[in-house]
Formats: structure tokens, C-alpha cells, sequence
């Protein structure tokens, strides 16, 4: 009986410390959502409080007057087509280093693969110098090239892993039937790996949405900006212009897709990242 | 059977070719020429490269903020592995071993500053540090320790552990995952026989849990010193952009200002490959350090 009685103790005691890192994990978003329906003057005067009234005029003005609308399309550009030419590049090499014996697949696995451990920065410098040549800089297709690249190595690591587990009968009774291996890959492998495609491609899109130091680094005009740079250069002036619920409201307008791929598909994405960095 | 092979040979090459030559252009033709970028002086235009042989190099290692921004991005390796990895290891076991019935919900909540955007995380901080409406000092405030409130970003002393705070609170979450599911293969029998030979669940914690977790706590650990030392400097750019007064730079921040705001991009090349250097010295030494035979009972 006592024993019990300290258990619960212990129990009571430790979850102390797992509702205030909740609080502590969960207050700062609340508080950026509440400080977007809330006026200057409110902000100064009680920057931790419930706003007296809701109002949306932050949202109106961040989305004409500080162009974020133009930001939210520019993201949204740069972030399906960085995923959609991923898989494009990742899906075909993935199943011939899984599936077809030729020699030097596991060198070009392994190349891919130590590419996710070396610090891009480096690369950096020349790209940009690349990227001018090609007119690709300050261009949201070549922001979307240098992201679909970026992610490379992570979206073939993962897809091979998923293609591994698929039985090769399948792919086999198809090339008796006659298929090319053509069709193997887009009408029976693309289709039976479609979980690890969804998977890596939430990751994907959640990566290029918020990504914020590429898109510093390559574009330039205040029209090409994604929504990290524009949100960036708010905070930056709202130094000056005091405009706080502006920025929350942008910040609001920035972390809601990513709440909602969050709430659908949690499960994706805890287990990608995890076994992402197990295996990487 | 030839004409199989050549067919088997055209597929192949239809599959792995294109991508090779995107990943070639840009991501290896850009990292060799990296390289080679560090041995000229180069301001961007054309006409004014120069060969300079090891002159970056030496002036990289005359420069005296380089050893500044490396002692930096050191502080926040050390720093973030200490702090994630106590505060992930206690609520990965807390989560497990208690049967806490809403255990899920945490880990959910937990998770996700994970991916949030270093850019929203940065700004959020930003203002949770601000001097007149942040929350840690009008927090200090109220429990009466007024003296202790300062600027903290603006403050050469502080604004670099200031930056620890918000590394940790986005990190934690994925390292706890990790170390769950290192936690939920220890067989529910090691826990048993511990018990049974008399371990309170402190001890069954030191001689069953940690070392049989040994593997996620090294994956962790190497996890949390790569990304830290290629990345940090995403956060510093957002909340500080490395000052006040050099006082927060880390090496890539630093490469940036030279490269792409100053327009040294030879020197900003030989910060690139001091940056892969010492990465790659410390990613050695810590599989060094860090191995240790498997533990099985």
C-alpha cells in the first residue's frame, strides 16, 4: 500500500514537469495566434493577454499592403514544383539502385546518400554564380530546382527503402505478360510505393515551405520573395513601423498549412523523420 | 538475350542518368568548385578573379573572429546535445515506463516545433526576449528579480545562450521519438528480471534502460552535433545576423556576410571549406569517442 501511494507520488511529480514543457511548448503559439487579432496599443499595453476583441484588420493588411498574398503564391510555386521535380529525379533512380543488379549501385547509393551529411554552405557560393549563368537567379523555377535538389538524396533514400519491401513476383509476372520495365516502374513500382512517395513528399513540402536561407541567398526582388523572406523583412522593418500584429498575423498565415499537414498526417511524418535520422 | 542487355542497359540509363547529371550540376560541380573558389580573390564581377594561391587560408587563420565564430558554434553543439538530450531522455522515459494515459497528446504537442519554420521560431523568440514586451522579463519582473532583466539578444554576454533556448525547444521533439522507440524494444522480461534481483527504477534506469538505448542516444548525439554544425547559423541569421558585435557569429553566418553581403566570395569559399573540415573532424572523433560494444542481455 505505501509503495503504491509513493508511486502515485512519483507519478503526480513527474507529470510536473511535462505539463510546463506543454505550456511551455504551446503558450508562445497561442500567443502569436491571439497577438494577430490584436491592436498596437494592445500589444504594448498587455502583450501576454486575450485580445479585447477579435479583429482581422492585421490579416487585411498583411495580406494588400505588405504583399503577403503575393509571398503565399510565390511559396506555393516554389514548393509544389520542388516536389513534384524530387520525385521526378528520386523515383526512377531509387528503383534501379533497389532493383536492377549493375555494377557500382551501392557507390552511387552511398554518393547520394554521404551528400545528406556534407554542409551545403559550401555549395553555396558557386551555385549562385551558376544559377546566374543559367538566369536562373532570382527565378522561383531555379529556387525549385536548387530545393528538388536539395532534397535528393533524402527522397531517394527513403523511396528505396520503401521499394525493398515490395515483392518482386509482382514485377516479375509483369515482364512475362510482356510489359517493358518502362511500364513496370510508372504502372506497378510508382503505384505500389505510393505510401513512401505521400511520406516523403509531405516531408518534402513542410522542408520548401519553411525554408528560409536558400531563398535569402537566391532571390532578390521583393516580387519573388517567399513567404520566409517576406515574413523575414516584416519583422526587420516592423523595428521602424511598429507594425507587430502585421507580423503575427503573417507568422499565423505561415504555420497554418503546416499545422494542417501536421494534424492529417502525424504518423507520416513523426515516422519519416525519425527513421530519417536513424538511418542517415 | 544481346538485345535484352541492351535494352536492360537503355532503361538503366534512362533511369539513373538525368538525375545524375542534375545532381552533378547542382550539387558536386558546386561543392568541388567550392574548393577551387578558396584559392582566388574574387568580388563577383567577371573580370576581377585572381589567383591567390593560400592567401584566404591565411588570412582565415589571422582572422580573429574565425576562432570567435567556431568557439560559438562549439558553445551551441555542447549546449543543445547536453540540454535536448537530458530533457528528451526524461520524457521519452516518462512517457513509456509511467503509462501515462495521455501520453500521446505529448507526444503530439512535443513534436511539433519540429517543423516549424526556423523563421517563425526565430521571430517568436525574438519577441519572447524582446526588452520592453517580452515574456522573460516581464517574467523576471514579477517574481521580483528586476536586476536580472536585460536586452538579452542585444547583449554581447548573453545573446549567444540566448540562442540556446529556442535551438532546444525546437529540437527536443524528434530526439524524444527517437529515444521512444529505442525505449519500446527493451523487452518487458530485462525490466522484469531487474525487479526481481531487487532494482528500484532508478537503478533499472542506469543498468537496463540507458544502456540498451545506448544506439539512439549515439544516432542522437551525431544527429544533434551534424545539424547543428551545418545549420546553425539559420537562427543566428533570423534572430541576431550574428551580432551584437560579432558576438553570436558562427562560421556559416560569417561565411554569408563575407560572401554575400561584403562580396568576398574567395574568402567566403575558404570559410566553406574550414566549415566541411571541421565538421567532418568532429563527426570522426565523436564515432571515435562514442563507440562501445552493443549491450544484449
Amino acid at each position: 500500500m505505501k509503495r503504491t501511494v509513493g508511486q502515485l507520488m512519483a507519478r503526480t511529480a513527474l507529470r510536473v514537469p511535462l505539463f510546463l514543457w506543454t505550456v511551455a511548448v504551446l503558450y508562445p503559439i497561442f500567443w502569436m495566434f491571439l497577438g494577430s487579432f490584436k491592436t498596437n496599443a494592445e500589444i504594448y499595453s498587455n502583450p501576454w493577454g486575450l485580445p479585447e476583441t477579435f479583429n482581422f484588420q492585421n490579416y487585411v493588411m498583411a495580406w494588400t499592403d505588405y504583399n503577403i498574398s503575393t509571398s503565399v503564391f510565390n511559396s506555393l510555386i516554389v514548393t509544389v514544383l520542388g516536389a513534384i521535380l524530387c520525385l521526378i529525379l528520386a523515383i526512377p533512380t531509387a528503383y534501379a539502385i533497389e532493383r536492377i543488379k549493375f555494377k557500382g549501385s551501392h557507390v552511387l547509393f552511398t554518393l547520394y546518400i554521404s551528400a545528406m551529411m556534407i554542409p551545403m554552405v559550401l555549395a553555396w557560393i558557386p551555385l549562385f554564380f551558376l544559377l546566374a549563368q543559367l538566369n536562373l537567379l532570382d527565378n522561383l523555377v531555379g529556387l525549385a530546382v536548387v530545393y528538388a535538389l536539395s532534397q535528393l538524396p533524402f527522397t531517394i533514400f527513403v523511396l528505396t527503402s520503401f521499394i525493398s519491401t515490395i515483392p518482386k513476383s509482382l514485377e516479375e509476372s509483369a515482364a512475362i505478360d510482356g510489359m517493358s520495365p518502362y511500364g513496370i516502374l510508372w504502372k506497378i513500382v510508382t503505384p505500389l510505393t505510393m505510401s513512401g512517395i505521400i511520406t516523403v513528399t509531405i516531408m518534402n513540402t513542410i522542408q520548401f515551405w519553411n525554408e528560409y536561407f536558400m531563398a535569402l541567398i537566391f532571390l532578390q526582388s521583393e516580387g519573388n520573395y517567399t513567404l520566409a523572406l517576406a515574413i523575414d523583412y516584416i519583422s526587420n522593418e516592423a523595428q521602424y513601423t511598429n507594425a507587430w500584429g502585421t507580423l503575427f498575423a503573417s507568422l499565423v498565415i505561415a504555420i497554418i498549412p503546416v499545422i494542417i499537414l501536421y494534424a492529417i498526417f502525424q504518423r507520416r511524418i513523426t515516422k519519416g523523420m525519425t527513421e530519417g535520422a536513424i538511418k542517415g | 538475350m544481346v538485345q535484352n542487355k541492351k535494352q536492360k542497359y537503355i532503361f538503366l540509363a534512362f533511369c539513373l542518368i538525368p538525375t545524375f547529371v542534375m545532381f552533378s550540376i547542382f550539387t558536386l560541380y558546386p561543392l568541388f568548385s567550392g574548393l577551387y573558389f578558396s584559392f582566388y580573390e574574387w568580388s563577383g564581377s567577371s573580370q576581377s578573379r585572381e589567383f591567390v594561391g593560400l592567401n584566404n587560408y591565411i588570412k582565415l587563420f589571422k582572422d580573429e573572429i574565425i576562432p570567435a565564430t567556431i568557439w560559438h558554434d562549439y558553445f551551441l553543439v555542447v549546449t543543445k546535445v547536453i540540454g535536448i538530450m537530458i530533457l528528451a531522455l526524461f520524457i521519452a522515459v516518462a512517457l513509456t515506463q509511467l503509462k501515462i494515459k495521455e501520453a500521446p497528446f505529448y507526444r503530439i504537442i512535443f513534436f511539433f516545433p519540429n517543423i516549424m519554420s526556423v523563421v517563425v521560431i526565430g521571430i517568436l523568440w525574438m519577441f519572447i526576449y524582446n526588452p520592453s514586451l517580452g515574456l522573460v522579463n516581464s517574467g523576471l519582473e514579477i517574481i521580483g528579480l528586476e536586476k536580472w532583466t536585460k536586452p538579452w539578444l542585444g547583449d554581447e554576454k548573453w545573446a549567444l545562450p540566448s540562442l540556446v533556448l529556442p535551438s532546444i525547444w525546437a529540437g527536443i521533439g524528434l530526439f524524444m521519438l527517437l529515444l521512444m522507440g529505442g525505449i519500446a524494444n527493451i523487452s518487458k522480461s530485462t525490466y522484469e528480471a531487474a525487479r526481481i534481483d531487487g532494482a528500484n527504477e532508478w537503478q533499472q534506469f542506469w543498468h537496463v534502460t540507458l544502456p540498451l538505448i545506448w544506439p539512439q542516444i549515439k544516432i542522437s548525439i551525431l544527429y544533434i552535433v551534424i545539424t547543428t554544425l551545418n545549420g546553425s547559423f539559420i537562427i543566428v541569421q533570423v534572430m541576431t545576423g550574428g551580432g551584437p558585435n560579432n558576438s553570436t557569429h558562427v562560421m556559416g553566418s560569417y561565411l554569408y556576410q563575407q560572401a554575400f553581403k561584403q562580396y568576398n566570395f574567395g574568402y567566403g569559399a575558404t570559410i566553406g571549406v574550414m566549415i566541411l573540415v571541421v565538421s567532418l573532424i568532429t563527426v570522426l572523433l565523436l564515432q571515435f569517442l562514442l563507440r562501445r560494444d552493443k549491450v544484449e542481455y
